[in-house]
């Protein structure tokens, strides 16, 4: 198989590349480790606020079908259950459907793979009932399976509030959200959403243990004014998330550490191009960012290859670039301009070595 | 926090472990792995690379930044061998693990 460009990864940005690149008539590919597309929007039923006008608003659900439908209208080829397992000696990706490994030859590769949720560790946090607010949202908007009846959720971000909302929609007690940091440190905003919904937030407080026979039962919260055991059959732990970066690494990409990005994070420039100048990167792969963040880092990247690819000439791609970064910066401000700063002395250190 | 807490839930790896390792001198997460299988598993170190990493921090003293994440070998998820070699123009185990052989083993 061979195409002018392969994205890793069938998420929101791999499917906002594949449509532009496809649109300009770039023959694209997408490789995609589950059977379907859209990535973690696949269970994100709440409404997406703030999307690019051009979407207006929908829950993540839609806007996954949204994309799916027209990325296979478009001519874009979804390699479904397939998934990049490594590269060969020549640097080709090999990519395994299960059946057969075989390479996939491409001028351009974008890396899409998104995040991994980080867990949380205390004593019980293996037990079931214990999960990821991740696994919840799978459990309860895809399989339509309740997860429990009686909830704390770790961690207060606008995640666990989504979730939050979403479980006590279908009946969960939630008891409360379980936060480390003090009030001060959290966004206000965010504090008065849970308090529009009655949701009570224990700030300065942490999980001690969780325990159980066969299912979490109880739960210890370590807080000098609560210190006191609860009954329930659901824990969700929101600790935030890191970027899944191992097709990165395998193509041999340059890595630096970044905390304001998730962590250990590839090097990369205006557009998106990491230090080996075939491949590129976007969406949470290229730092945890918002929805917005997310597509418009996929159109600069997109950008940057049609310029490679000579389908763009060098001022057309300089305009839309500039355009592209404002959107970006709009899209990065408020809670999220943390990330943008740390992005833009990333793209700035990369400088020299694009010269 | 109690010792026997699991850290890498896919191979049943606990704190205790983790910290005999360490002091058995295991400076990163590759030690560990190297001694115990942490990070071995089905999710090939997704779920507890960090947790293992701040454990290494607290007992080293070093900054988070400093602590090393484990290596990624392909193949990156999990494969079955027969996949592997199933198709031989394209796929003999020799090309996949191109960082397993020297240039003789290929080429005989
Ligand atoms: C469990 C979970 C829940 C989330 N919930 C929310 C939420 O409620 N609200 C919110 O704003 N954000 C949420 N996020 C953040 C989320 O990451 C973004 O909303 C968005 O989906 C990220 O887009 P992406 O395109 O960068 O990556 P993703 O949507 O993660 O897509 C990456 C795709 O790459 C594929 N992939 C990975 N590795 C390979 C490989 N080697 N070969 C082939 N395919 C591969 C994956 O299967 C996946 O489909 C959540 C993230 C996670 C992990
Ligand atoms: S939790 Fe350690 S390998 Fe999966």
């Amino acid at each position: 198989m061979e195409f002018e460009l392969v994205i890793i990864g069938g998420g929101p940005a791999g499917l906002m590349a594949a449509l532009t690149a496809a649109e300009k008539g770039v023959k694209t590919a997408i490789v995609e480790e589950s059977f379907a597309l859209g990535g973690q929007l696949r269970q994100q039923a709440q409404v997406l606020e703030n999307l690019p006008k051009e979407f207006g608003k929908q829950s993540g659900i839609a806007l996954a079908k949204f994309f799916s439908n027209k990325v296979s209208s478009i001519g874009v080829t979804a390699l479904l259950g397939h998934t990049m397992i490594g590269t060969y000696r020549n640097g080709t990706i090999g990519v395994s459907n299960g059946k057969d490994t075989f390479p996939i030859y491409a001028k351009k590769i974008l890396v899409t793979t998104g995040a991994a949720e980080q867990a949380a560790l205390f004593p019980g946090w293996t037990l079931p009932g214990v999960m990821t607010i991740g696994a919840a949202q799978i459990l309860l908007n895809r399989e339509r399976v309740l997860p429990g009846k009686e909830a704390v959720v770790l961690g207060c971000n606008s995640i666990s509030y989504d979730i939050a909302k979403q479980l006590r929609a279908c009946g969960v007690n939630v008891q409360g959200i379980i936060e480390k940091k003090s009030i001060d440190e959290i966004d206000k905003e965010l504090i008065e959403k849970f308090e529009s919904e009655n949701i009570e937030v224990f700030f300065h407080s942490n999980i001690e243990k969780a325990a159980g026979k066969q299912h979490v039962e109880k739960v210890w919260i370590d807080n000098d004014v609560l210190k006191k055991e609860r009954e329930i059959d659901l824990v969700c732990i929101s600790n935030g998330l890191y970027p899944v970066t191992e097709p990165l690494e395998l193509l041999d990409c340059e890595f630096t550490y970044i905390e304001n990005l998730g962590g250990r994070i590839p090097k990369y420039g205006s557009s998106f191009t990491t230090s080996n100048s075939s491949v590129y990167v976007a969406g949470n792969a290229a730092g945890i960012t918002c929805i917005e963040g997310i597509l418009v880092t996929a159109s600069i990247a997109v950008t940057g290859i049609l310029e490679d690819l000579a389908i763009l000439n060098n001022i057309e791609a300089k305009k839309q670039k500039e355009i592209l970064w404002t959107e970006l910066l709009k899209a990065e401000t408020g809670r999220y301009s943390k990330v943008h700063d740390a992005r833009i002395s990333l793209v700035n250190d990369f400088l020299p070595k694009e010269i | 926090m109690d010792k026997s807490t699991i850290v890498c839930k896919c191979e049943e790896i606990n704190i205790d472990e983790i910290e005999t390792a360490l002091k058995a001198g295991a400076c990163q997460f590759d030690d560990i792995k190297r001694l115990t299988r942490c990070g071995m598993g089905p999710c090939q170190s997704k779920v507890c690379t960090n947790m293992v990493r701040e454990i290494i921090a607290a007992y080293t003293g070093e900054p988070m930044e400093h602590i090393e994440y484990p290596k990624n070998r392909m193949p990156i998820k999990i494969t079955r061998l027969g996949v592997l070699v199933a198709n031989q123009e394209t796929s003999s185990v020799v090309s996949v693990f191109k960082e397993s052989v020297s240039e003789v083993d290929t080429n005989g």
